[in-house]
This record gives structure tokens, sequence and C-alpha cells, in this order.
């Protein structure tokens, strides 16, 4: 954040130089250097590199100003460089005023940005790819209705672009061999649960038996603590007898206090042994009784006694906060081992108690109590009078095999994120009350439940095998162990039929697997891992005969549309269309892309797309720090992710327009983030349309916390991410990559300074100042968020010194402002007004938008050349207020869509 | 390009490289226990250790203004101190093409350009190691081993990849990820039946020949760029392929021995990293490779150190300093009492012919990354005598020199035939003795 830009390093040259394939003349695709920009090199450059002293081998005065060719761009890179890097014009030069010399950057930085895009554009071309990681994982699940975990495929995110470009998307034999396997591991998950359809195993955990063992505890302890006393009783007597005074004055001298007196009993002659009142341990008997003694004060021992005051126990149980003597912090519940895989339902009833306040009335579920990921968070709205039944789906798959990944647990949200959290939570509550956190969450019982699958048909891979999947029947003969591989690989390859010589192999694979003495179905699994590795079900090709551009087919459409609106292929009646040469009418085409998107399998593209289009993954960047955000727990993280990706699903579903990613008067949220963000009477798990006060700084992505808190560390928020995070994905104006190694500096740290102070500093040279004064101004008007995305007016910076601890002397606090003028634009008095800046801009949001669209949906970098496509779908969304919809329409039943 | 006709010739051309591998080592072996005669000079070896994030730069570099022998050993290096003479810190080194703050091992033995193809944003090459496996991996069961961290490489800073090593077309190669795989790979007995063996092998070509029949037929109508990207499947598949028949031909030989016991599972951080140079030690030893590179884990580490600190918050102690950048000099302080356990470790393995490991063997220790999100002057030390580098220096090569300058200096010194290396410019001629 606090960086000079000191730029060394070619950014671009090298990629420029390397792009000589792709020649780029198009008109559409000019790129040039403005003509008074030729003023600036005029005068500062061309003394020394004109024809005649040509300094370094480099001349200006004959530079053409656009950059139509690689060699001319890599000149002008040259000259970036150069300045950026202060090398020339030389010191002992006169130097360019500092206004002139960041304009100059500002204009060529773009330049070069624009000029990469427009040599490097595809002009069209897509490159076949392989499924990434989730299309493999939605495939295999949509053939043979099995959940695998595949993450130890390679992620294809993070190499820059969509996970959907397939000339990112690499193969290798090391990968080859996960894709076998992963075959296989999905083929016995598939017939493992088809073998055990029609169970429908059950149990209830009736939560008040918790009471036995926590009352037992109670008793155990209280118990202890009488022998303690009478065993003291008895040493004490000892003691005190006249003949003792001697030896007890003695020992007296060196202990500390009673209990090390009492730890010498041995030496009192007629003193009583521990052992005799039922303490024994390994070394010093009497240690054990003193810790007995600790009980009668003990830190715990009110929280113990008031949780067995409260109502209701002999019915159910409370969620306590767990740090040691644990009581019921996570009600864990083990999902019987011998229990098959297959889709279960988790059903509690519980309820809030009277007392419990609003910001605790949520419970977290998930799988492996020590270190376990929570798989979803519940609000709770039953009463201790009419307790409610949340009903939570769950998957158990062959990879839930060990006793931690088959229990369950159940636990206060945010009780149990980090264990030095749960003791704060306890502390704070105990300073108040004396006791402890008190009970909020009452649970009756906990029901565990397998879905027979009987009523529903077979996944279509399994559908297609069509013959028996155990080792009871008799072998198959050839012939029909032939239909059978034919009629699954027609089904793994998408509709496509293998060719003879392909079967032949297959069958001679599972002869051979028989041979060497492999059951049957085992010899057939084996058989089918290979289909689920071969070329034709991983990538999707679609073949050219010469030119480059040609109509797909209607296979290719569906398959196209399928894996761009769910990830996944295309269904039955998808196939089916295509196969009778249907799908190609526009009316039938537009009809299907509505019913994808109505889908729930939608989400295999709103989620992958939003995340990778607005750059998600930064959430998981920095840890928030929970010392200065405690309400930033891990759910409401969890809810902050998935408030994107619901708006974007309610702009799907709804008439809204996409402009109200930008402003709106109303949110997408849940009873967790209501509850973040203080709006009341908002309740339940399901996201839903609120709408929001006056003057609310929520609605849309600029209120939502998870883009504050990606723009920022955890701890402090950056002006400059959040800037150019804006100019990025909300404005279409990226400013050019920062130059890398940049020195940090360390002038300002340890100085009393505001953000807006120390990013003062970006104004001294001119090679910062051409970028940042684009991009901090807009950062400064989203400073009333803080770290975690709450509203705040005020901030402040504390020192710290060498080792880290606070100054208490060195703090500045100070209020926000947040009025700041844009870069050659309006200026703005606060956060609302620069808001209603960025809104009036939604056509620059609709045009990236678009763009990421079609490059999402169709595996290559957006161009020059789709231009016009961009067009057509601002067009059409526009005539409909922005309907995301139409967006998408108009790109699916664009030539382009529909092409090669 | 149009398919060889049978997959079988189509390798042949392939695997003529790999004939008769076993004949030098094993003879080699034989002399050993035999102690006959003198046996041969004891081969070449190459190790690379990668830590990704950085390191602390104000405790960790020598001071630049000290070149040469007599520096000060900086705070980071003190647990080296006693392998002083048998070090080199190399300083100013770069690859000039690295603009990812996060990447410490992605490019760092490649020395790629990532944006080398248009259109594409993720391009990658070869890696030193894999130089030197081409060579060096003619003689031995394993070409090469890659190690690598449990976890996820992203909290450690080590960027995109499987582990430090890109094959010859520039595709990760996995490996590895704890000690108890590397063991097993190394030194479990295979106690199939060679007839068993055999089958098993035929099998496994078989599933190749059914794939490499589909691929054909997808092949057929594909443009170009299409043909280009299927050909990646063809090559990985030529890659076990070329796997299989070195297989084929260390049938019957058996498995290098150890005393080092079977590693307990579970090990994490500073554990698993000393376990891990135990056991790339007993390879060497054993000479099941001579290639080695390790791509450790730092959030395990820092756990195991009892740190606190998010592993990416540590590389950003400069703001904050405290306890981030005691985390962070803390780290450098294992990481280096490991690496020197580790040159004690080849010190003091013997060759046969009286020498030791150490005098054979390059280990090269360092990051893409410097500090923070820092790419120029990647840490780098080098030890050991198997490519003539003059150690027991701090060596401060002009600014801007190539990483690749050394990785290029290294191969050949070791007697790799490598005419130049990712965007190298040159040798480090004043680095050779």
């Amino acid at each position: 954040m606090m960086n000079h830009r000191i730029p060394k390093m070619i950014l671009f040259a090298a990629t420029l130089l390397l792009a000589a394939a792709v020649a780029a003349q198009a008109d559409e695709s000019r790129v040039a250097v403005s003509e008074r920009q030729r003023a600036f090199l005029q005068s500062h450059c061309a003394k020394c590199h004109d024809a005649t002293t040509q300094e370094g081998k480099f001349r200006v005065d004959d530079l053409p100003l656009h950059l139509a060719d690689l060699p001319t761009a890599e000149r002008w890179q040259k000259i970036l460089n150069a300045l950026n890097s202060g090398e020339m014009p030389p010191a002992d030069e006169k130097q360019p005023p500092a206004q002139a010399k960041a304009d100059f950057l500002d204009e060529l930085a773009n330049v070069m940005v624009a000029a990469r895009k427009s040599l490097g554009d595809q002009r069209g071309v897509i490159t076949m790819r392989r499924l990434n990681r989730r299309e493999y994982r939605n495939t295999l699940r949509e053939l043979l209705g099995v959940e695998i975990n595949v993450s130890e495929l390679p992620a294809d995110v993070g190499t820059g672009g969509f996970d959907t470009v397939g000339s990112n998307l690499f193969m290798s034999g090391n990968q080859f061999e996960q894709y076998l396997a992963l075959g296989r591991e999905a083929l016995d998950e598939a017939f493992a649960r088809q073998a055990a359809a029609a169970e429908q195993p059950k149990l209830r955990f009736e939560a008040e038996e918790t009471l036995v063992r926590i009352q037992k505890f109670y008793d155990d302890n209280l118990d202890a603590l009488e022998r303690a006393k009478r065993w003291v009783k008895a040493l004490d007597a000892a003691a005190a007898k006249p003949e003792n005074a001697a030896i007890v004055a003695e020992i007296r001298k060196t202990a500390k206090d009673d209990s090390f007196f009492r730890r010498d009993w041995k030496k009192i002659p007629g003193a009583p042994a521990p052992e005799e009142f039922g303490f024994q341990t390994v070394e010093n008997n009497a240690d054990k009784a003193n810790r007995a003694l600790g009980y009668a004060n003990g830190f715990m021992r009110p929280y113990h006694e008031y949780y067995l005051r409260q109502a209701a126990l002999d019915a159910g149980a409370y969620l306590t906060i767990g740090i040691g003597n644990d009581l019921n912090s996570h009600l864990p519940q083990l999902v019987p081992f011998g229990w098959p895989v297959g889709e279960y339902v988790v059903r509690i009833r519980l309820a809030a108690t009277d007392h419990a306040p609003p910001e605790r009335r949520f419970i977290e579920f998930g799988v492996h109590p020590r270190h376990g990921q929570v798989l979803s968070t519940h609000e709770v709205t039953g009463t201790m009078n009419a307790p409610q039944v949340i009903e939570i789906p769950l998957t158990m798959t062959r990879g839930h095999a060990e006793r931690d990944n088959r229990t369950l647990f159940l636990r206060e949200k945010g009780s149990s994120d980090h264990y030095t959290r749960t003791r704060v939570i306890f502390d704070q509550a105990k300073r108040q009350n004396g006791i402890g956190p008190e009970v909020a969450i009452w649970v009756d019982w906990i029901e565990v439940e397998r879905r027979p699958t009987t009523d529903r048909p077979p996944a279509p891979g399994l559908a297609a095998l069509g013959v028996p999947l155990d080792d009871k029947a008799p072998l198959p003969m050839k012939a029909e162990l032939r239909a059978t591989l034919e009629r699954f690989a027609f089904e793994a390859f998408r509709g496509r039929t293998p060719p003879a010589s392909y079967l032949d192999r297959l069958l001679g694979l599972y002869a051979t697997r028989l041979k060497a003495g492999d059951k049957p179905t085992a010899a057939l699994k084996e058989t089918l891992a290979v289909v689920l590795a071969s070329p034709m079900f991983l990538y999707l090709a679609e073949p050219v005969e010469s030119a480059t551009h040609r109509p797909l087919t209607d296979e290719e459409l569906a398959t196209r549309l399928s894996y761009f609106l769910w990830g996944a292929p295309p269904d039955a009646q998808l196939r089916d269309l295509a196969r009778r040469g249907e799908l190609k009418r526009p009316e039938v085409l537009a009809a299907e892309t509505e019913r994808l998107l109505n889908d729930p399998r939608s989400v295999g593209f709103t989620r992958p797309f939003v995340s990778q289009w607005l750059d998600l993954d930064r959430l998981d960047f920095f840890e928030i720090n929970r010392v200065l955000y405690p309400r930033f727990d891990d759910a409401t993280k969890m809810a902050a992710r998935d408030e994107v990706y619901e708006m974007f699903e309610h702009l799907l579903r709804s008439k809204d327009s996409l402009g109200d990613l930008l402003q709106a008067d109303y949110v997408v949220v849940n009873g967790v983030l209501a509850n973040y963000y203080g709006l009341a009477d908002v309740h339940g798990d399901a996201f839903r349309k609120v709408p929001l006060p006056q003057k609310s700084p929520r609605g849309g992505l600029l209120g939502m916390a998870a883009v504050h808190v990606m723009g920022g560390n955890g701890e402090r928020t950056s002006p400059v991410e959040r800037g150019a995070w804006v100019l990025r994905k909300l404005l279409n104006d990226p400013p050019p990559p920062a130059p890398a190694n940049v020195p940090q500096i360390t002038r300002l740290a340890g100085k009393l300074l505001t953000t807006r102070e120390r990013l003062s500093a970006h104004q001294e040279e001119p090679q910062c100042n051409s970028c940042h004064r684009k991009i901090d101004p807009i950062g400064f008007g989203l400073e009333n968020f803080d770290a975690a995305g709450a509203w705040r007016t005020e901030d402040r910076y504390q020192v710290t010194d060498a080792d880290g601890k606070p100054d208490p002397k060195l703090v500045k606090t100070w209020k926000i402002d947040s009025a700041a003028t844009l870069h050659n634009g309006p200026s703005f008095r606060d956060y609302f007004e620069m808001r209603e800046i960025i809104a009036s801009k939604s056509d620059d949001f609709a045009r990236g938008f678009s763009s990421a669209l079609i490059e999402y949906a169709l595996g290559r970098p957006c161009g020059f050349s789709d231009e016009p496509l961009v067009a057509a779908m601002l067009e059409r969304a526009a005539k409909q207020n922005g309907r995301m919809r139409e967006y998408i329409h108009a790109l699916v039943g664009s030539p382009t869509f529909q092409s090669k | 390009m149009t398919m060889p006709q049978t997959r079988r010739r189509f390798l042949q051309s392939g695997s003529a490289i790999v004939a008769l591998p076993a004949m030098e080592s094993l003879g080699f072996r034989r002399f050993a226990s035999a102690a006959a005669k003198a046996p041969a000079a004891p081969p070449k070896r190459v190790i690379f250790l990668g830590f990704g994030w950085g390191v602390t730069e104000t405790t960790w570099f020598p001071r630049m203004d000290q070149p040469g022998a007599a520096y000060d050993l900086p705070e980071g290096l003190k647990p080296l101190a006693r392998h002083k003479a048998d070090f080199t810190v190399v300083q100013g080194l770069w690859n000039k093409f690295s603009n990812e703050g996060h990447w410490g091992s992605t490019m760092w033995l490649t020395g790629a350009n990532r944006y080398a193809q248009a259109g594409q944003s993720f391009h990658n090459t070869i890696s030193a190691d894999q130089v030197a496996a081409a060579q060096f991996g003619r003689h031995t069961r394993f070409a090469s081993l890659q190690f690598t961290a449990s976890e996820s490489a992203g909290g450690s800073g080590h960027g995109p990849g499987l582990s430090l090593a890109w094959d010859v077309r520039g595709k990760p190669i996995g490996g590895q990820s704890t000690p108890l795989e590397a063991y097993h790979r190394l030194f479990s007995k295979d106690a199939t039946p060679i007839e068993e063996q055999q089958a098993r092998l035929a099998e496994k070509r078989s599933v190749l020949d059914t794939v490499l029949d589909n691929a054909r037929d997808l092949r057929r109508g594909l443009g170009k760029q299409d043909v280009d990207k299927l050909d990646e499947y063809f090559e990985g598949i030529r890659d076990i392929e070329t796997r299989l028949s070195k297989d084929e031909q260390w049938l019957g030989v058996p498995q290098s021995k150890t005393s080092l016991p079977e590693p307990k599972p579970g090990l994490a951080g500073r554990d698993e990293i000393k376990l891990m140079y135990d056991i790339m030690t007993a390879a060497l030893q054993t000479d099941a490779t001579r290639v080695l590179t390790y791509r450790q884990p730092v959030s395990t580490l820092l756990t195991s150190l009892d740190i606190k600190v998010h592993p990416h918050d540590m590389s950003h102690y400069h703001g904050v300093l405290g306890e981030k950048l005691d985390a962070s000099q803390r780290r450098d302080t294992a990481q280096s009492e490991l690496l020197a356990g580790f040159i004690d470790n080849l010190k003091a393995t013997k060759e046969p012919d009286g020498t030791s490991l150490f005098d054979h063997v390059t280990l090269v220790y360092g990051s893409n990354l410097r500090t923070s999100h820092n790419l120029d002057n990647c840490p780098t030390i080098v030890t050991g005598r198997g490519a003539g580098i003059r150690l027991g220096e701090n060596f401060v090569a002009p600014k801007g020199t190539p990483l690749c300058n050394l990785w290029l200096t290294l191969l050949r010194g070791m007697g790799v035939e490598a005419e130049r290396h990712g965007d190298s410019t040159g040798t480090i001629s004043e680095l050779t003795v």
C-alpha cells in the first residue's frame, strides 16, 4: 500500500516480443499515442536521441505514433521504462515539469495496455479445451450421480483470465493418471450408492442424554471436593497435635502456602494418606486432593452450576462455550460406521432461549468437530415455547471413512473460529456476570436419516450400462458387454459414438482384468475408468476442416450452452433438441437458455463466473483481525461472500437492472448479514431482497462487506486496493499493472499520520502520481467502511514499537473525510455523492461485464474484434432496463457464440 | 504433424536414449560392495530447495559492501556458521520476467516469461533440475524426484505448480508430498513376481493404447491450434510410456536399501523438513536418483515453531514489524538450522572412494521472492562441490544479472551440456574456481 513505485522492470516488452505470431492491422484495433505527446519527446528526448546523435542507439525522432507492430511497441515500452525508472532524462539534464511528465506517463502506460490487447487479439479463435476442474467434477456428478473430491487436480485458476480459457488449461502424464484414479473413485462411489439405493437408516439423538455426563462430571467434582476437605480436616488434626509442633513448624518454614504444606503430609506422624480418601495419582497423591479443593471457588464451577440450574434439561441440552471442561460446545454426533454413502438429511429441533440476544441466535453445522469447515450457518427462530426443526442436507461419500469425518457438529456461530477467540468470549462474559456466557441455544434432538433413491431413475451413466452391478449375475456375453461399453462411452462422450477399434481395446482390457482375477464388477469399473480418462470425455472438441470459423453443429451448440450456463454436460432434453436439429431455432435456443438459467444447476455458472470476474479469491488473502473486528466471524465472512453471489443470482432471476450492482435501494441478505448490517426484522437462512432505509450506505457492490474486506489487509483499509478494484471492475478503466520491484518506503513508518497524509507521498513523484491520482480519490471516498466492511466515522493509527506492542502515547484519531476529486472529473463531498457518480457510469460497467461474460462463455480473451458483439449486448439489454438475462440472450443468440 | 503408425515405434526414438541405463550405476555399485578396485568417480548430483515467501531482508543478506570471503555472517544465517567456508551467498540475481509477488517457486528455476505466448496469461518453460535430469536421469531408477509440502502451495508463497519442477514443455510435474510417500517411493520393496510385474506393465500399456486410439479419433478434423492442444495429451501419454519403458528396464533390480526407518505419518513443519532432508540424503547415497527438488512448507513450519502469524502476513512485516518481523526472523533461523543439518549429513555421508556426498553434490537453496512482493536480488545460497563453484563467499553479481546465468553456470559446472537456460545471457565465470 505505502509503496513508492519505482519500476525497474520491463513488464510488457517481453509479452509483445513473443506475441509476434499475431499480427494486427485492422483499423478497429488502431492503438496510437496522441499527437500532442510528440512535443514532449521533442523537447525532452530528441536532443540526444535524434538521427544525428542516436545516443544509446535509440532514436525518438522517427518513432511512429501508431503502435501497429511489435518493434514499434517495444520502442515505446523502452521510453516508458526509462521515464518510470527515472533513468531518463539524465539527472544533469533539464527535467520535464511534474504535471507534463505524469500526463505523458499516464497516457503511454494506457496505450501500452491497449497495445498488448490489440497485438494479442486472438481474432475470435477459440482453442479447444479440456474440462476444467469444476466442470470435470460437475460432469462426473451428472454422469454418475456422485460427488467426488477433486482437490488433487490443478485448480485451473490463478493464471489470470477465466478457468474456461482453453489455452491456459494444460494436460500432463501426471494429470492423466489422476483422471484414471478419480474416475475409478467415482465409479466405486456410484456402484456403492446404487447398491444402497433402498436403504433408509435413521437415528435420533436426544440431546438430554448429555445431561448424564454433565451431571456426573459436576457430582464427581463435588464429591472430590468433599473427600479433599475430609482429608484436610484429618491432616490438620494430626498437625495440631502438640508432639508434632516442631515438625509442622519446620515444614511451614519452606512451604509457600497450604497446598505445599500438604504435599509434605508424610512427614507428619499420624497424618492420613490422601489415598485413603480416594486420591490416586502416580506422583504425590496430595496434588490431586489439592486440585479437588480448588473446585470450591473454581473458575468454571459457577458456569457448571448455572448450566444445571437451567430449565428443560430433562428434554434437551444447551449449547455452551467450551474452554476446557467441555459441556456441550459441539454436540458431536457420529454417523454410524457401516451406514452407506448417499444423500442424508439432518434434522435438528431447537430453540433460542428467551434472553438470547439477536446476534447469538445462530448455529453452525459441519463435519469433523476439531478441524472441519463449517458447512452452513442457520438462524434459530424457534422459541422455548415453540421450538423449530431445521433440515440440513448432507452428502456422505467414501471419503467419510474415519470417525472424525463421520462426526457431525453443531455449535454456536463464531464460538469456535479460533481457540483464542473462544477464550475472549468466555472471559468477557465472566467479567460481567461472574459466571460465563449465558446459554442462548437449546437443542431438543438431532436426527440423521438417509434418503433412499429407489424412486429416482439412476444417473444416465449407470442407466446406460444396462447390466447388473453386482457379482451374483452370470458374466455378460461379449456382444452384450460390447454394447454396454458403447452405451456408456456414448453417454460419457456427450453423444459421440466411439470407434470400433476403441471398443475392441476396452473389451481387451476387461478380459485382462478378469484373467488377473478381478470380479466382473471390478473389471468393469476398471474398464470404465479408462473411458473417463479418454480425450473424448476430457476435451470439448469442435473440429474444423480448414477455415478457422464455421457454425457449430447442434450438438456442439448444446455442449457449449450447457457448459456456459451450468458448467456441466447437456441433459437429455438439450441433447434431444440438438439431435432433432431444433436447437438452433432462435425461439428454441432462447427457451432452452431460460430453462438452463432457471435450473438449480445454474449455480455452476453464477458462482465461478462471479468469483473470477470480481476476484473474490482475495477474500481469503488475509485473516480479519478479530481483536479489532470481533463481529466479523467466519460465518459472517461466508455470508458476505454469498451476498455477492446471491445479489447476482437475484438479478438473473428478477427484472432488476445490472446497474443495481452499482447502486440499489435494496440488498439481498440472510439473517446473519442483516444482523451484521443492522437491518431489523430479517430472519432466516434464505437470502432475499430487503428494501433499505433512506440514506443507507448499503445496496450495490460498494455497500457490500465482502468488497471492503477485499480492499484491506484484515486490519487496515487500503484505499489503493479499493480504488484500483473500482476502476478495474466497476468503471472498466483498469489502471496499468503496478510495476514489480517496488521498494517499500520506511520513511513514513512509525510516523503519526492519517491514511490520507500517508498516501500523499504518491504525489511526490510523477511516475507514482500518473496512476495514483486516478486510484486514490476513489479509495478515499470509501474510507467510511472499515477493514471488515462496517460503517465508521473515525479512524485511528497507533504506532507500534519494535516488539510490535502498541505505543499508548503515539496514537492519532481522526474524523474520516471522504471528500475528494476524481482525476479529470467531478468532486464529491462524501461516499454517497461518489456512489452517485459511479452509478452514473453504468454503461462503462455494463461494457466491462459484457466483455467478462464473453471471455468466460467462449473461453478466449475478449478482443477488439468483439466490439460489435459487445455493442449488440449493450443495445439489447438497454431496451429491457439492463436486465441481466438480456445480456446472456444476446450473447447466446450471436453468431460468435454459435461459431467455432 | 502426423501420428506415427504405432505407438511402439513412436516410442522407440524416445526410449533409445534410455536404453541400457542401468549398467553403469549397477556396475559401480558392484565395485563398491566388493571394494576390489578403485571405483569410478562418484556421479554428480543436484538438489534444489525452494522456500516460498522469501526472507527477512535486513537480517538474512550479507552486506553488499562486504563482497568476498571476509564478510560478516548476518543473523539469519548464523546457524550456518560452521559451514561458512563451504557455501556461497549469491546476490544481485533475478528473473526479469517475474511479476507475481506471491510466486516464490513457479518461475524460480525456469526464468520463463508467463506472457510469452500471445493470448495466454500463463506460460512456463523447463526448470533447471529437469535439464540436469535429462542427462543424469539415464543412470538411475528415478530420473528425478520432486518432493513438496503436503499443504496447499498457496499458503506458502510458492505460486502455481505442483513442485519446483516443470517439464520440457513447461508443464508442472507432481511429486511426493509427505516424508512417508517419499520414503515409500524410494525404498518400498515390491514383492510381486516378475511375471506379474510384466503383466502389469503390459496392461498399463494397453490402457495407454486405448486412450491413444480415442485421441487419434478425436484428432481427426481438428484445427491446427486444437491439434497443438491435444498434443499435450499425446505428450503426457508419451511421458508415461517412457516411464514404463524405464520400469521395464529396472524389472528385477531390487529397490535400494536404506537404514533409515520408515517415517511416521502426520509429521509437519520443522520435523517434516528435517526428515525430507534425511530421505534426500538416503536417496543420493543409494543412487536411486541424482536430481532432487523440494518445495518446502512454510505455513506448517511456522505452526511447528508455535508462530501464530499468517505466512502471507509475515512476508509483509515491513509496515508493522513487531510479531510479524519476529516470525520472519525465526523462520529464517529455523530454515538455516535445517539447512546446516542437511549440509552436515552430506559431509558425513561417504562415497565408496572415501570422498563425501558433499564433494559431488550441487545444492541450491533459495526463492524467487526476496521479501514481501519483491522479485529482485532473489535470496540464493549455493553449496556442495559438485559444480566447481567458489565457496565461502559473499558473491555480489552486477545488478540485473539473470538468475538463469547461475543455473547455466551450475549446469555446465556439473557437466550438463546446456547452451542456455531460460533468459540466460551467459555464465558467471567469476563464480567458478
